[in-house]
């Protein structure tokens, strides 16, 4: 469960905007409002990411920890942004292999080609990612945040570079493989049709 | 790999590079543009280092005066007991600044065993190092005498004095070129020309100079060099710097005649391809300027001892008569070759090669003036040719 | 140790190499330039020396020509680059262009000096074409080098210069963020009717100039205090400064040092007011550009670029070709005299003597270059990591950019005379770690600038993404930051190693001589008589650095690209 307490975000001393929300296991809560509110800036603070130049004031809670000052890379909150931004230097597999947590996994590869075969791209493995296209390198995307075992995702306009076709079909298979996990979603947008797929609360800024 | 490992690593590989040189290692500082010098050291040292376990490391420089400003450095900062230079090739002026700077170790060169081979009491050339007395302060190592040298196909009978010189600029303007008074064999060409104008006056030459005989040394030298400079290569706007670009010139046939100290560096360079096989080499009937070229030790050296031990070996029968031979340096010897044994004698004796000086071509030697003239004659040319740098 | 620790202590370390010996080594030239001098006896402080520089004859004219020359240059080679850019950017020619020109940047001043005067000397590779022509039997009297201009000192500067600033700007402009808003904004001015060079110049240009300046005001301050060029290609009455400097150095008369120094602080002078002249110059042309770019001019400049381009690489061309025959040609030439066009026999014998003499000064330089050029990489990489991690971008960003500029903008000749002392005090035994310091006082300015750009460009989402992973600082850096900017990082491995290999004055200085490197055998050769072994030792020169080139080229199409990988075992299995 997530937790966003009067959660603010100054810029010099004027507050860009406040949130407060309480977002449950499987539920993708949407913040929706123009470019230029800070929206962004709000998923930045809930990873820890947020430039020093802003300000932050509130809680943010994870699982029953207060993350808000806790450094980035311990707060198990998986990004994705429009960009895949998958690394050019590793295959699809080495991707997802790079996501995974510490030496649980003994054989991190073969767990890696499981996780893309649930999810229907075992075909992907071995390819690199630059040959892949936009929706498919969404879902690796996706897979390689989720093979980090996050505690929540925060989702920053993830389908807005896609055509409308693939972006259809893309959302869909991605909310639903964040039902699947149980995993608390923030998803920021401008879309009306993002906001009204989720199905679930809709915060306006 | 971690970082601090990368840290690590790196700080081994640094440590591992800061080792001290070898302590039997004589930094032997000279002169480096001459292949068949450096090989002849390369020589050395294998000789050295199986004799006396010396190694012999020829630093080659580009000018001689770079070896002065570091010790001079060395001096400035503080360090007097392990300077970077144990032996230094070297003679005329930057003994003289040395000298009188303090900076070289005195009384040795005199208690070298081999030293007497040269015979010093016969050779006063073997303790005077262009007027100065060395003081025991360096070890006389070679001779040299300057000659020119002409391509037989482009020439057929190139000028053999001073006078026709001059005639031979006038018929060929542009091919002809000393280097700037200081290089070593340019303000050499300036003293031999100071000697040959002056026939009557040459003993003010071997005082230490005063003005009065400057100016008039100076008149008759500086008329005539009026005349020759506008018929020089380039026309005298630009002098080369080192005296081996005049090898290079006369290769190429941009200048058709050209000098050097060293007479048997002509025939090796001909038989390196440097110089074309018709180069001709000869004497001037009006005097050729001579002297002797030494190893000193500067006063910081910390491998003193071991520098005095390669000094001896240079002045040693074997390494004289290997210097000698023309497919090696081809250096004329400083040691009295008739005193020695006949077993040795033997080693000295020359091949021919019919680009080399013929024996017996020098018709007059012409001792070096003293010391002193050289910076003044120098600083006089600067004074009327313009500030050549 | 935390990561933070080594970052914070790299960011120190940096500083301290950059300036440390540098502002020691200034001090140690200035105090003689007034009068202060233990080792001659001169204790006391006076101004004697400062106005005897001021009253020597033709000093004006030498600063001015030191002036002239560098600014000269450095605009022929900046009009170049952008010549060739606006011509052939998003084309096929410019790798092939970059790909020719990058090894003239490995080329060390001495060997492009020496290789200028190969081709032109009188009996020179373009004199014996013409010669060839007009069967003529002795060269000619008249010679292009020396002018008193010193024209052909901007010619070889200009060579030099031109390879350096495209690399850089190629590197800026293939960042992939870059790349991708740049060839957006061309298509855009190209369907706005602009012709492809116009719209190079009215767009591409004026974005990549912002970050070009840096390197450009640092190879027109390293041109202003070159020696190695003007000292083999320029005129002597008078010479430039920074020549007339290393003279009175070499000077026997001792008391010449404090002339020398006096000159070297005029040196710094000359050099600040070269950069400034470029300043203002940059000034007036933004002026001019501004109106220009408001004019609408659909095909401004693109007929003077394309007419430009097309003169420069065929000049380049045929000038490389002539030069490298004429170099190879005497490295195994027997005798070979004037007008002929290849020597009358063919010896391997300068080769044999040359590489047998060579064995330690090449291992040398290559020790020397891997290792100072590898402290080099590691040390601006945590720096700049350093940057990113402290987010005192910035304020750091530009005091680290101004800073490094001081190694780059002090001329050599003006401290590391004075450095020498401080060796012989601190250093004395130590041979390499003084030599590899002061290699590092260049090696790390050339690699900064060539990482920069790139580290700082980097997608931050890419990092962003890895920490919401949950990989630290540190992993990132490992493992996200270096393999995406592998290229780049190899790039500037060879071009400090390059930069490492081509040092003269301060190996020979700092080591006294006692570190024979190729450059430094290659500069006491050139004095020498053989002109055959001369041509082998800066062959050599070329040789090893391009080797460098040859790596960072090769090495990131293998490592860390699957994308090649994928490709490469494609074509060994058609099948699948």
């Amino acid at each position: 469960m997530l937790v966003l307490e009067d959660v603010a975000i100054q810029l010099k001393s004027q507050i860009l905007l406040q949130v407060n929300a309480v977002i449950k296991p499987g539920e993708i809560v949407t913040l929706m409002g123009p470019s230029g509110v800070g929206k962004s800036s709000v998923l930045a603070a809930i990873a820890g990411l947020l430039p020093e130049t802003f300000r932050l004031s509130g809680k943010i809670i994870l699982n029953q920890h207060n993350i808000t000052n806790m450094p980035a890379h311990l707060r198990h909150t998986g990004l994705l942004y429009q960009d895949a931004l998958l690394f050019e230097h590793l295959d699809v597999t080495g991707n997802i292999v790079f996501a995974m947590p510490g030496k649980k996994h003994r054989d991190k590869k073969q767990y890696a080609r499981q996780l893309l075969e649930q999810v229907g791209l075992g075909e992907m493995a071995q390819r690199p990612v630059s040959t892949l296209s936009g929706g498919q390198a969404s879902r690796v995307s996706l897979v390689r945040t989720l093979a980090s075992e996050p505690a929540a995702l925060l989702l920053d306009e993830p389908f807005s570079k896609l055509d409308s076709a693939t972006r259809h079909s893309t959302r869909q298979w991605v909310f639903e493989k964040i039902r699947e996990a149980g995993l608390p979603a923030l998803l920021v947008t401008h879309d009306e049709e993002d906001a009204a797929a989720t199905g679930d609360k809709i915060i306006k800024v | 790999m971690t970082l601090s490992k990368m840290c690590i690593i790196g700080l081994l590989c640094w440590a591992g590079l800061t080792g001290q040189v070898s302590a039997t290692t004589v930094q032997f500082f000279g002169w480096g543009g001459s292949p068949q010098v450096n090989q002849y050291l390369q020589w050395v040292s294998k000789q050295t280092q199986a004799r006396y376990d010396i190694t012999v490391n020829h630093v080659k420089l580009a000018d001689t005066s770079d070896a002065v400003t570091r010790v001079l450095a060395e001096k400035a900062a503080g360090n007097l007991a392990n300077g970077s230079i144990d032996l230094l090739w070297i003679n005329g002026e930057n003994f003289a600044a040395m000298k009188q700077s303090h900076l070289l170790l005195s009384d040795w060169a005199g208690q070298l065993p081999n030293f007497a081979l040269t015979q010093p009491d016969k050779n006063p050339s073997m303790r005077m190092d262009f007027g100065v007395a060395t003081d025991g302060q360096e070890a006389p190592w070679g001779k040299a005498a300057m000659v020119f040298y002409y391509n037989q196909q482009q020439l057929s009978s190139p000028p053999t004095s001073l006078a026709e010189l001059l005639d031979f600029a006038r018929q060929h303007p542009g091919r002809f070129a000393y280097p700037l008074p200081d290089d070593f064999l340019g303000i050499s060409f300036l003293k031999y020309a100071a000697l040959a104008l002056n026939p009557t006056r040459q003993q003010l030459l071997y005082q230490p100079v005063t003005d009065h005989a400057l100016t008039r040394i100076t008149q008759p030298l500086f008329d005539y060099l009026d005349t020759l400079h506008p018929l020089l290569w380039q026309q005298g706007e630009f002098f080369v710097r080192q005296a081996s670009m005049l090898q290079q010139l006369f290769s190429d046939n941009e200048i058709l005649l050209a000098f050097s100290f060293t007479a048997a560096e002509i025939p090796a360079a001909v038989s390196r391809f440097d110089l074309p096989k018709a180069t001709r080499t000869y004497a001037m009937s009006d005097g050729s300027l001579s002297n002797v070229h030494f190893v000193a030790i500067p006063f910081n050296s910390a491998r003193a001892n071991a520098a005095k031990k390669v000094a001896n070996f240079l002045l040693s029968p074997e390494a004289q008569a290997y210097k000698q031979r023309l497919d090696v340096w081809g250096d004329e010897t400083v040691l009295a070759i008739d005193a020695l044994p006949a077993a040795q004698q033997k080693l000295f004796q020359v091949q021919s090669h019919s680009s080399a000086l013929a024996p017996g071509a020098y018709q007059k030697l012409l001792a070096e003036p003293h010391a002193s003239w050289a910076p003044a004659l120098r600083k006089a040319w600067y004074a009327r040719y313009g500030a050549r740098l | 140790m935390g990561f933070t620790t080594v970052l914070s202590l790299a960011r120190y370390l940096f500083y301290i190499i950059l300036l440390v010996p540098v502002a020691v080594g200034v001090v140690g030239v200035m105090l003689p330039a007034v009068g202060f001098f233990p080792a001659l006896e001169q204790h006391s402080l006076s101004s004697e020396p400062i106005t005897r520089l001021l009253a020597y004859p033709g000093i004006a004219k030498m600063a001015g020509l030191s002036l002239f020359t560098a600014l000269l240059a450095t605009l022929i080679a900046f009009i170049g680059t952008v010549a060739l850019l606006a011509q052939f950017y998003q084309r096929k020619w410019l790798g092939l262009i970059q790909h020719g020109l990058s090894p003239v940047l490995a080329i060390p001043h001495a060997a492009a000096a020496i290789a200028v005067a190969f081709l032109l000397a009188p009996s020179g590779g373009a004199a014996r074409v013409s010669a060839a022509v007009t069967s003529t039997a002795l060269p000619d009297t008249d010679s292009l080098m020396y002018d008193s201009f010193g024209l052909v000192i901007v010619l070889a500067l200009a060579i030099k210069e031109l390879p350096f600033m495209l690399l850089m700007a190629l590197g800026i402009l293939s960042q992939p963020s870059v790349k991708q808003r740049l060839e957006g904004q061309m298509r855009v001015a190209q369907s706005l009717g602009y012709c492809h060079q116009t719209s190079f110049l009215k767009i591409v240009f004026a974005q990549l100039y912002r970050q070009l300046r840096l390197p450009i005001l640092a190879v027109l301050a390293y041109a202003s205090a070159s020696v190695e060029i003007p000292l083999i290609l320029g005129p002597q009455n008078p010479p430039t400064l920074a020549v007339a400097i290393v003279q009175w150095f070499n000077y026997t008369d001792l008391s010449m040092r404090f002339q020398a120094s006096a000159a070297a602080i005029l040196q710094v002078l000359v050099t600040l007011a070269a950069v400034t002249v470029w300043l203002i110059g940059e000034k007036i042309w933004q002026w001019r550009f501004c109106q220009q770019l408001a004019s609408g001019n659909r095909r401004w400049g693109s007929v003077f670029v394309k007419l430009l381009a097309g003169i420069l690489l065929v000049c380049f061309t045929l000038a490389t070709i002539l030069l490298v025959l004429s170099m190879v040609g005497y490295s195994v030439a027997g005798y070979w005299p004037f007008p002929d066009l290849a020597p009358v026999q063919l010896t391997l014998l300068h080769w044999r003597s040359a590489l047998q003499a060579l064995s330690q000064p090449i291992s040398n330089t290559l020790i020397m270059g891997f290792v100072s050029t590898s402290i080099a990489v590691i040390l601006v990489l945590l720096f700049l990591e350093n940057e990113q991690q402290s987010d005192i971008k910035r304020a750091s960003t530009s005091l680290a950019d101004k800073l490094l500029f001081i190694p780059l903008m002090v001329p050599g000749v003006a401290f590391l005379y004075g450095l020498v002392w401080v060796r012989q005090w601190l250093f004395a035994d130590a041979l390499w770690v003084p030599v590899i310091l002061a290699h590092l006082i260049y090696v790390i300015p050339y690699v900064f600038l060539s990482l920069a750009v790139a580290y700082r460009q980097l997608d931050v989402r890419y990092v962003h993404v890895a920490s919401s992973l949950g990989k630290s600082p540190c992993q990132i850096f490992l493992s996200v930051k270096l393999p995406i900017l592998f290229a780049p990082i190899m790039v500037a491995l060879a071009l400090g190693a390059a930069i490492s290999f081509g040092q003269y004055l301060p190996t020979l200085l700092v080591s006294g001589g006692r570190l024979a490197t190729v450059t430094t055998e290659a500069v006491a050769i050139a004095s020498g008589a053989s002109r055959r072994l001369t041509a082998v030792y800066a062959l050599m020169q070329m040789l090893l650095p391009l080797l460098g080139f040859v790596l960072a080229w090769w090495l990131p199409t293998f490592l860390f690209n699957p994308a090649k990988r994928a490709n490469a075992s494609a074509k060994r299995n058609p099948a699948c």
